[in-house]
């Protein structure tokens, strides 16, 4: 036979044998992909940001090595303090390895805790430009914790992740809306307990969250007497001084003495719990009955009124008015 | 040290290949290749040592060293393995005719077909010996390391006050995260698409006049069958773009010609926590068969009548 009458067999051979095997590979890409077990497309601009060589190697099936590398080049962008560099290299981290959780957890906690807290402390910028970057920093790292749960949907870590964000004393007065923000958290928490996979701990923050909502106390209320119904595990102090903040706003005639002492077990240990709620002013909790109870108490166990904790000046207020002055 | 093959012209077709096949892998193994061994120990072991500060609960610690140790580990095992069955097929025909040991054998009663079949499966039982070393390594250090991180892991969560049920949630989410069955499902993908190079590095062989020329276009096609994929579906989705007629005749003739690595990029989803079903498995050993077959004939369908 002669050479090109076999190449151009073989050729006609490779056609065929390619036509035959298009829908099954067509069918299992489809299966693959709706298996999760397909990353989505590697796009142009990823493939612009991580370079030639990169992206032969992601496209040769390495992408979590890529990502790997990247990780660890977005880490010495963090010890040099080059926040826009980590921002942009954990955008194409998670293009690269969307599904793995760590990724949008770091890159979050870069962005609006690491950059958020250096613009705090930022000398070279003014105050109000300051301000500006530590305010979008965290609004950035809640927009990439959203990204992560659209790709992660069953993940409760990085609910759990944005519902502590959107909680946390020095986070929130970022949001324009401190009560949307605490609603947001408290979705985020109870999503997150809803998966069924998260430790005990986010449904009690799910309260946490709830319990700070303006106009949802009775939501709230309810949820309180169902988690401290169910054993010690959940009697936090926290949870305890939220029940009975709760109980007192349900229902502000209620003995609160007798009820605070019954929650705590003791009069001192209600008054010195009730007296730690009263000072965590910076968390936002409610605080219905504790001024009026703690009085009671302070007859009961013959503290002078001078010594009244009331009496005592709170914390000093630290958030966005007194950093950037 | 004899180079010579002994085989017999009467044994049978399997019998053979068997042989040859025997003789390749000793012909390889005295090119010490299992030298780069070494250097994967040093990157598993290095791999141990990127374990990054992190934020989180106890659930965190430790997550991401485990998730190195494998993308180090299944990406150095891709590129050898690749690396691995393309240059050593590649080497194969003309150390063999520089060696006159093809001239000795084609002169016996052997079959063309089971002289490149026994060809192919040395290089294969090559890779595979090799791959299954690398993994005996990856898993061993995986393993020691998980139980490392689940120990700190419940340390951490017992001092935090985690109920022991969340506990017990956390340790089996852990172990998961370690040596497991899709693990290994994803080192036999490894070993599929290291097998496609090989039978594909056999054809080109049998037509090139040059290893180069054949190491070259072999990872040339190899990058391009990362692509194939974006090529069948312009094909399959032609009209909804708006796309020509010669857009889709290319399309469909790249995707017709090329083989479709893509589909063994489960790898990555392993990496990253996805369980590989057994039934994805067996359907990508069907690809890598079908491949490998027909690359095989096909090189022996160009070698059959060639001249020496």
């Amino acid at each position: 036979m002669k050479g090109w009458f076999k190449i151009l067999l073989l050729a006609l051979a490779l056609l065929v044998f390619g036509a035959m095997r298009l829908p099954y590979e067509a069918a299992l890409s489809k299966s693959l992909r709706d298996a999760g077990l397909f990353p989505t497309d590697l796009g142009i601009g990823t493939r612009d940001k991580i370079g030639q060589t990169s992206s032969a190697v992601a496209l040769g099936g390495l992408r979590t090595l890529v990502a790997t590398f990247l990780n660890l080049r977005a880490f010495t962008y963090f010890t040099e303090q080059r926040w826009n560099d980590v921002e942009e290299t954990y955008n194409t981290i998670v293009d690269l390895a969307p599904r793995t959780r760590y990724y949008w957890d770091t890159g979050s906690w870069h962005m609006a805790y690491n950059a958020a807290s250096y613009y705090i402390n930022d000398s070279k910028l003014p105050p109000l430009r300051r301000r500006e970057a530590w305010r979008m920093s965290i609004h950035k790292g809640r927009a990439f914790l959203e990204r992560g749960i659209r790709n992660n949907p069953d993940d409760w870590s990085l609910l759990a992740s944005l519902g502590f964000l959107l909680s946390d004393s020095n986070k929130y007065p970022a949001f324009r809306d401190a009560n949307a923000s605490f609603a947001a958290a408290a979705e985020a928490y109870q999503k997150s307990a809803d998966t069924g996979k998260a430790p005990g701990y986010v449904q009690r923050s799910a309260f946490y969250a709830l319990a700070r909502v303006e106009g949802r106390e009775a939501e709230a209320l309810a949820l309180a007497r169902k988690l401290y119904g169910e054993g010690p595990i959940n009697r936090t102090p926290t949870m305890k001084a939220l029940l009975f903040v709760l109980e007192a706003w349900e229902n502000p005639k209620m003995d609160l003495k007798t009820r605070a002492i019954e929650i705590y077990g003791s009069p001192e240990n209600a008054y010195e719990a009730l007296s730690v709620h009263w000072s965590r002013v910076r968390d936002g909790f409610p605080v219905h009955g504790v001024s009026a109870v703690i009085p009671l108490l302070e007859e009961q166990l013959s503290i002078p009124k001078d010594k009244s904790v009331l009496n005592k000046p709170l914390p000093p207020p630290a958030g966005p008015d007194e950093w950037f002055r | 040290m004899s180079n010579a093959v002994h085989i017999s012209p009467k044994g049978s077709h399997i019998m053979r290949i068997w042989v040859i096949a025997a003789h390749t892998f000793t012909q390889l193994v005295r090119m010490k290749v299992f030298y780069f061994l070494a250097v994967f120990a040093v990157i598993a072991i290095a791999s141990n040592f990127f374990d990054l500060p992190q934020h989180e609960g106890p659930e965190a610690v430790g997550a991401n060293v485990l998730r190195s140790i494998k993308s180090w580990s299944l990406g150095a095992m891709t590129l050898f393995s690749v690396v691995l069955s393309v240059v050593a097929t590649a080497l194969l025909l003309p150390k063999d005719a520089e060696d006159r040991t093809l001239y000795t054998i084609l002169a016996k009663p052997v079959p063309r077909f089971d002289y490149l079949a026994g060809k192919l499966l040395g290089v294969l039982l090559l890779v595979f010996v090799s791959l299954a070393l690398m993994d005996g390594l990856m898993t061993a250090v995986l393993h020691v390391r998980t139980n490392m991180v689940v120990a700190q892991q419940v340390e951490m969560a017992t001092a935090m006050g985690w109920p022991a049920d969340a506990v017990a949630s956390l340790r089996a989410e852990t172990l998961a995260s370690g040596p497991n069955a899709s693990l290994q499902g994803a080192v036999f993908a490894v070993f599929l698409r290291a097998s496609i190079m090989a039978s594909l590095a056999l054809l080109i062989s049998t037509f090139s006049s040059s290893t180069l020329f054949t190491t070259i276009v072999s990872f040339l096609i190899y990058f391009i069958g990362h692509f194939q994929a974006d090529a069948r579906n312009i094909y399959l989705q032609a009209g909804e773009a708006g796309e020509g007629l010669f857009a889709r005749i290319a399309s469909l003739v790249l995707s017709m010609v090329m083989p479709d690595f893509q589909l063994f990029n489960v790898i990555d989803a392993v990496i990253e926590g996805q369980a590989l079903p057994m039934l994805s498995l067996a359907k990508l050993t069907l690809v890598g068969m079908y491949y490998a077959v027909f690359f095989t004939f096909a090189s022996w369908f160009i070698f059959a009548d060639k001249e020496f």
